[in-house]
């Protein structure tokens, strides 16, 4: 048995509490990592309640429905800060990030707390793998919603088109690192590679560059 | 080993496709760029999928939805490609024969699910519309010097890519086989092609 909401709680509680005694960005970067913590958790309900509806075993939940459900889930408080409060692009990219970065902490964590924090070399290439696809994943968003958000049709069909690309990205993923061996590794490394290969070189595109 | 064939050449092709347009998206800050590398690199996601989870299990997919997606990902982006482009001046009523265009996806959606599911040859029937609509119009206002001749190219390129893709599930439907001989292959091959001229033809849109 895993309690998942206990190490929500844990992890959450002082994130949150320290958003009520930092000033304006800091609290709004705290409150996106817990709710990239809560999307987390969430992700999890939600798929393990469509792999029992449809009948479909863990391992195919996780290669098939959880990268489609987490990757709406995640992009689900951003959508709520973009439509709520019209923040700038320079900030909305920050938020992406901050959420990325919550969800897949928590994901880490969640890990350590299945599987055991013995094998630190495994765990180390495990922590920055994930931790890199998620940051690769909201980058992609990031991008997307800095160079379609003027238009409403761009809008709409560019933020469907990206959550589909970030959902097989994270698909192909989840599909080698649920392989032995060298597959696995090849997963986590790919991330990795995406991240210096591309989401660095593109920071100053994720500041709000404009796109003609 | 000619689908593994077949799968390389379009993984290597799009995978190059998609490097070529993103590299002149950054450079060029260019959205038609931005979104020529969306439609190759979704396509190639796609591929991938299938491909690695075909590798690793030696069967297709139970629940083929995450490729399913991507694929149709890549004909949204080329039709936001075709709707950014097109020249919003002078909005004309369509002619009569471009109505030949829903009426070809939609019967060609009604044979399709008698084969597959209804959402998905659905969603594949509109956006194939929307593309193969925007691609027609193009050309018919290219041709009445109405529009730059520079979007020729695109359109040429957006209406061969959808009919190739329709030879090939139509191909699929009726003839089975995995050898070179099956049809579905041939428009394969040359739908790999297909997303190598669409660089020429958005370099030659964006250049002019």
């Amino acid at each position: 048995m895993n309690y998942i909401e206990n190490i929500y709680i844990c992890l959450a509680a002082p994130l949150f509490i320290a958003a009520f005694c930092v000033r304006r960005q800091g609290r709004t970067m705290l409150l996106f990592v817990v709710s990239g913590m809560t999307a987390c958790l969430l992700s999890s309900y939600i798929s393990t309640f469509l792999a029992a509806a449809s009948g479909a075993d863990m391992l195919t939940a996780s290669l098939t429905l959880a990268p489609l459900v987490e990757e709406i889930m995640k992009m689900i408080p951003i959508l709520f800060f973009i439509l709520v409060f019209d923040p700038h692009k320079g900030d909305l990219s920050a938020s992406v990030m901050m959420t990325a970065v919550g969800f897949a902490t928590f994901e880490n964590v969640c890990y350590l707390a299945q599987n055991g924090a013995e094998h630190l070399s495994h765990l180390a290439i495990r922590g920055f793998g994930t931790g890199a696809m998620h940051v690769v994943c909201g980058a992609i968003i990031g991008i997307g919603i800095i160079s379609f958000w003027d238009q409403v049709w761009l809008k709409i069909g560019g933020t469907m088109g990206l959550l589909s690309v970030t959902t097989t990205y994270h698909g192909i993923y989840n599909l080698l690192v649920a392989q032995k061996g060298t597959p696995a590794y090849v997963g986590y490394f790919i991330p990795i590679f995406t991240t210096f290969a591309v989401v660095i070189p593109l920071r100053n595109h994720l500041s709000g560059r404009p796109v003609q | 080993m000619i689908e593994t064939l077949d799968n390389s050449i379009q993984l290597i092709l799009t995978g190059l496709c998609s490097l070529i347009a993103f590299v002149r998206a950054v450079r060029e800050h260019r959205r038609e760029w931005l979104l020529l590398g969306l439609f190759f690199v979704t396509f190639f996601l796609g591929d991938l999928y299938w491909t690695l989870y075909y590798i690793f299990y030696s069967r297709t997919l139970v629940y083929p939805f995450i490729p399913n997606l991507s694929w149709y990902t890549s004909y949204l982006f080329l039709a936001i490609l075709l709707l950014l482009v097109k020249d919003k001046k002078g909005e004309d009523k369509a002619p009569i024969m471009l109505y030949l265009i829903p009426a070809f996806t939609i019967a060609m959606c009604a044979y399709y699910m008698t084969f597959g599911d209804y959402v998905s040859n659905l969603a594949v029937a509109v956006l194939m519309t929307v593309i193969m609509w925007n691609a027609a119009k193009g050309l018919i206002r290219v041709r009445k010097q109405e529009e730059g001749a520079e979007k020729l190219g695109l359109y040429m390129m957006s209406l061969l890519f959808c009919i190739v893709e329709y030879a090939m599930w139509t191909s699929s439907c009726i003839w089975e086989g995995n050898t070179i001989l099956y049809p579905y292959y041939w428009f394969d091959f040359l739908l790999s092609i297909c997303f190598v001229l669409f660089i020429p033809a958005v370099r030659k849109m964006v250049d002019e």
